[in-house]
């Protein structure tokens, strides 16, 4: 494994390059990818290791953090009449969630140490929003699901700078989500968002919040 | 810049050894170096083709010699420069227990691959690249053993072990590539602590228990990863420094101690379980509660 000592060596201790994943700098997972049970792999070889880590830390914490907006949206408005609607929003939310926890294990990507911290205020965002009302809770969700839209459109367009045929599974998963996400977006419009007091203001408040954990997801 | 200038020195001072055309081609085939033809061979001696693209398992710890065309001039081998110190600090890993981690040891390692003394001189005087350079080397080491146990497993060739035993294991194959420089390791991990290498170190650290837990099969994505992996942390740093002062045949109150801290650690894990679960309990015991009094106070009806 000489090839696997020397980019290790270099990496770590000659000089500080940003490391790009040559062979056998990861061990590289059993050939018969999926035999593991619950798990699959995916070979390290050859990606961008710093950009697919902060990617899917990135949406890791994104699709956490708006589980737990649905989830305290849920808990105060669960059973009104737009109930179904977040509830349905929420699902898919889940699925999304779903999807980044078996992205995270494949690549071995480190999930970001605010997660509790995004545990709590997430939760607080969606009690928060929807103690405003049906249309508090619609501005909070079209706030957020623009936000997300915009940052996975940026992840988008990265990936396909870097390499569209490399990274194609990444991009479709990530090209779907960014679907949902708009829709989402579109149903909170439906459903009167715009009509809320301060409008402007909480939804410029919200997208702020949004910036700043987008950024620091990415790196802590 | 001044690194190559020294290097250039370096090379110049290699002695050409007169081989045989088939011995340099097979110690050629041998090595995992890249070679190139910049000038079209003589009429009697040629060098063997480069070797194609990949490079061979086994690093040949012994001499590497050079030779000369006819013309008398020096072979390029075209390795690069952290191919060379890698290759130097390797040899020196042989000396390391009776020099310790220091200059010596590394010109001893240089003059078996047929180098200058003066190519310590490319390394700094405390002997942290040696250090690192090993640290790194174990790393590997003990990833490919952890590779090879998953294959048989997955192969059905043996049973998966039990995340304790797992965990044991891996720890106690890490610490027990020390042995060999125990004496010296104190030295060792004091350079280890300067400012300088603590990134390097702290990098090489974390990325051996990553490498270990990802092998034991831990899937979390929460903060359970940093819980795991402190933890790990923990038990292989106290376990490290328990082996330095341990004099027991074969280490073994180290890996008495190894096990119990173990133990310790799944039995948190399973009281931390617990804990979560009985407070779940309480809080929807306590829910239910406050709906039964809504419920008695007619507060609970919808209008």
């Amino acid at each position: 494994m000489a090839a696997a000592v020397a980019p290790v060596l270099r990496c770590s201790v000659l000089q500080r390059r940003p490391l790009r994943c040559g062979p056998g700098l990861r061990p590289v997972p059993g050939a018969g990818a999926a035999l593991r049970p619950c798990s699959s792999r995916v070979a390290q070889e050859g990606i961008n290791k710093p950009v697919i880590d902060r990617i899917i830390r990135v949406d890791h914490a994104g699709e956490y953090g708006a589980n737990r907006i649905y989830a305290g949206q849920m808990a105060v408005l669960g059973r009104s009449a737009v109930g179904p609607v977040i509830q349905q929003m929420w699902n898919q939310e889940k699925n999304h969630l779903k999807k980044f926890n078996e992205l995270m294990v494949a690549y071995r990507v480190r999930p970001t140490v605010l997660l509790p911290f995004w545990n709590v205020a997430g939760f607080v965002l969606g009690a928060g929003s929807a103690l405003l009302g049906k249309k508090g809770a619609m501005a909070c969700t079209v706030a957020v699901e623009e936000s997300i839209s915009e940052h996975y459109n940026n992840q988008i367009r990265t990936l396909i700078e870097e390499d569209p045929e490399k990274y194609k599974e990444l991009l479709q998963v990530i090209k779907q989500f960014r679907d949902e996400e708009q829709e989402h977006h579109d149903i909170g419009l439906e459903h009167d968002a715009e009509a809320t007091p301060a409008y402007s203001v909480l939804k410029t408040a919200i997208q702020l919040g949004c910036k700043a954990a987008i950024f620091l997801s990415e790196r802590i | 810049g001044k690194r190559r200038g020294r290097r250039a020195v370096v090379r110049c001072q290699q002695y050409p050894p007169l081989r045989a055309l088939q011995a340099s081609a097979a110690l050629r085939g041998a090595s995992d170096e890249h070679k190139k033809e910049p000038w079209a061979s003589s009429s009697q001696q040629h060098f063997d083709s480069p070797p194609a693209g990949h490079q061979p398992e086994q690093k040949p710890q012994g001499p590497h010699p050079s030779y000369t065309g006819q013309g008398g001039q020096e072979s390029e081998d075209y390795e690069s420069e952290e191919q060379l110190q890698h290759r130097i600090l390797t040899a020196a890993l042989e000396f390391v227990p009776e020099h310790g981690w220091t200059a010596e040891a590394i010109a001893e390692g240089a003059k078996t691959l047929g180098l200058s003394v003066a190519a310590a001189g490319l390394f700094h005087s405390d002997g942290s690249e040696l250090i690192l350079h090993f640290v790194s080397e174990c790393n590997t080491k003990l990833s490919e053993l952890l590779k090879k146990e998953q294959k048989l497993v997955q192969l059905g060739e043996a049973e998966k072990k039990p995340i304790d035993e797992f965990l044991r294991d891996a720890v106690e194959a890490r610490l027990r590539m020390l042995i060999p420089y125990i004496e010296k390791w104190p030295q060792a991990l004091s350079v280890l602590l300067l400012p300088r290498n603590i990134p390097s170190s702290l990098n090489l650290l974390t990325s051996m228990i990553d490498d270990i837990w990802h092998y034991a099969g831990d899937q979390s994505t929460d903060f359970n990863w940093y819980t795991r992996r402190a933890v790990l942390t923990a038990i292989y740093n106290t376990t490290e420094l328990v082996m330095m002062q341990d004099s027991s045949p074969g280490f073994e109150d180290t890996w008495r101690f190894l096990e119990n801290r173990v133990a310790d650690a799944m039995t948190m894990s399973n009281t931390a379980t617990q804990v979560q679960s009985t407070g779940e309990a309480v809080v929807q015991g306590l829910m239910g509660a406050a709906v039964t009094i809504k419920n008695l106070a007619g507060l609970n009806q919808r209008r």
